[in-house]
């Protein structure tokens, strides 16, 4: 049951998804061969930094509106699914709550998941042309040593926490949308209130880990007396614990989800 | 033979409101309910309860001698007072939702009431008139060869001609061991094919009689009762 669920959530956004991911990918090509490829970094003037600069922007801003397009996609699958009309078919199929929560986990997952992968295939292909690697190779040596590793490197443990954070943002995602329905005459205003709530709890929560495991002074330290390796220590101790705090409160917030899909649901 | 559906001090409440209120009530195969009662007194929530929409308060409904869920789910066919489906599914596709997830459901019998309907399965549900969804909505139901098909105002909101249809297709597609309980305020159109009432009023069962038995001992139709018993 839980494999037919599957299929019809992935099913459901698959057209906007590919038709959106297409547009990155189109766009990356275009933006590599069209315009990267011709820049010429050996002869720099102030044309060329700002044409790069507005590029950039341009492509972090496109990158940011396919990833949020993505979320919108699995939080609209999930509440139009579940908690309107639609609601009465899928929670009269012969399928138990844990497998409609599972579904939807895992669909919410591979989506943003794919959406990761091809992001950063995207990144890859626009930073990969001989003239930008040549011109990075002439301050690789002083970034590497601000990073306290290679930049591929630093990319990659980028790549794998990000990876990891699909699923616990898909679950925070739900979590919302699943108190939101507590309120039967303010669905999404609650569903848009438990957010700030639960971000606002998690910061405090952050605030508090970075104090308890002494990170917090160093971060003001850093500002004074920065080396290399600090930044790079710095960075991912902090990654590493804000990760274990996150998938720590995304197992609090599944145990929630679960709780009120068994024993909470009304639908209008 | 076990009831179909039964009630046992069946209560839920919303808040401090009562919507249900130690109901008792069960229901036998093979016959064709009317579940009748004004606004808010509790039909749609004991429908809800049937179909595991709702959790009771206290007591206990069972269908077919279990609780609610994914065994009860296999048996029961549910027509909710409301669009449903997803409007920019197409028809085939939602026949196809349908046969993936239910075993009983029956692709010819759903091909049969399509063709017989003219209804293009090509067609986005969203391109359909109001009448026509409701038709293809109820095709669904009544294509699954379930022991219980709950039907929650399947007449409303259709003229008198798609009525007629509906009706016709509810009698002729369900098994004669099966049972249809149908909430609707239109009782005079359907009076002709019940067997059995349940009148409730404010989440307690006011009646609960055949047909039959409801003419002989009052000497009235069902409508003429109604009006009278919950005349405001």
């Amino acid at each position: 049951m839980l494999g037919k669920l599957l299929k019809f959530d992935l099913k459901h956004g698959l057209k906007i998804f590919l038709l959106l991911h297409g547009i990155l990918i189109i766009i990356s090509l275009l933006g590599r061969f069209l315009f990267l490829d011709q820049l010429n970094f050996n002869e720099p003037d102030a044309a060329l930094v700002s044409s790069v600069a507005l590029f950039a922007s341009a492509i972090i801003f496109l990158f940011v509106a396919v990833c949020f397009c993505t979320w919108l996609l699995i939080a609209f699958r999930f509440y139009r699914n579940l908690f309107t009309g639609e609601g009465y078919l899928t929670w009269t199929l012969p399928a138990s709550s844990v497998q409609h929560l599972w579904s939807k986990i895992l669909s919410g997952s591979i989506l943003l998941l794919l959406d990761c992968i091809i992001e950063s295939a995207c990144i890859l292909l626009l930073v990969t042309g001989s003239n930008v690697t040549e011109a990075y190779s002439v301050i690789a040596s002083d970034v590497n040593s601000e990073l306290g590793m290679s930049l591929s490197t630093f990319a990659l443990i980028l790549f794998v926490i990000m990876l990891i954070s699909g699923p616990v943002s898909v679950i925070q995602t739900y979590f919302c949308i699943v108190i939101g329905q507590l309120f039967p005459a303010h669905r999404v205003l609650g569903a848009v209130a438990a957010y700030f709530i639960s971000s606002f709890v998690i910061q405090i929560l952050s605030f508090g880990l970075q104090i308890v495991t002494g990170l917090f002074p160093e971060y003001v330290l850093i500002g004074q007396t920065s080396t290399s390796d600090q930044v790079g220590t710095y960075l991912f101790t902090t990654m590493g614990y804000s990760t274990v705090m996150m998938i720590v409160i995304a197992v609090l917030q599944y145990l929630v989800i679960h709780y009120i899909m068994k024993k909470k649901i009304n639908l209008l | 033979m076990e009831p179909i559906l039964e009630c046992r001090d069946l209560t839920k409440k919303y808040g401090s409101n009562y919507a249900l209120y130690n109901l008792n009530l069960s229901l036998e195969r093979g016959q064709i309910v009317g579940l009748l009662g004004p606004n808010g007194s509790g039909k749609t929530t004991l429908i809800k309860l049937a179909n595991s929409l709702l959790r009771p308060t206290e007591g206990q409904i069972l269908i077919n001698g279990t609780e609610p869920g994914v065994e009860t789910k296999k048996i029961v066919s549910y027509l909710p007072d409301r669009n449903y489906l997803n409007r920019h599914m197409r028809v085939d596709e939602v026949i196809d939702y349908y046969n993936t997830f239910y075993d009983n459901f029956s692709m010819d019998r759903a091909a049969r009431m399509m063709d017989s309907l003219d209804i293009d399965r090509h067609a986005r549900l969203s391109s359909l008139s109001k009448g026509t969804l409701e038709k293809v909505q109820l095709i669904l139901v009544m294509s699954r060869e379930a022991q219980l098909y709950i039907l929650d105002e399947p007449i409303g909101g259709v003229d008198p001609a798609a009525r007629d249809y509906i009706l016709q297709t509810i009698l002729t597609n369900y098994d004669e061991n099966a049972t249809v309980l149908i909430s609707t305020h239109l009782i005079s159109d359907i009076e002709n094919v019940l067997d059995h009432v349940v009148f409730l009023q404010e989440g307690q069962l006011i009646l609960s009689s055949s047909v039959d038995e409801i003419r002989t001992q009052y000497g009235k139709s069902v409508d003429t009762l109604f009006r009278e018993v919950f005349k405001c």
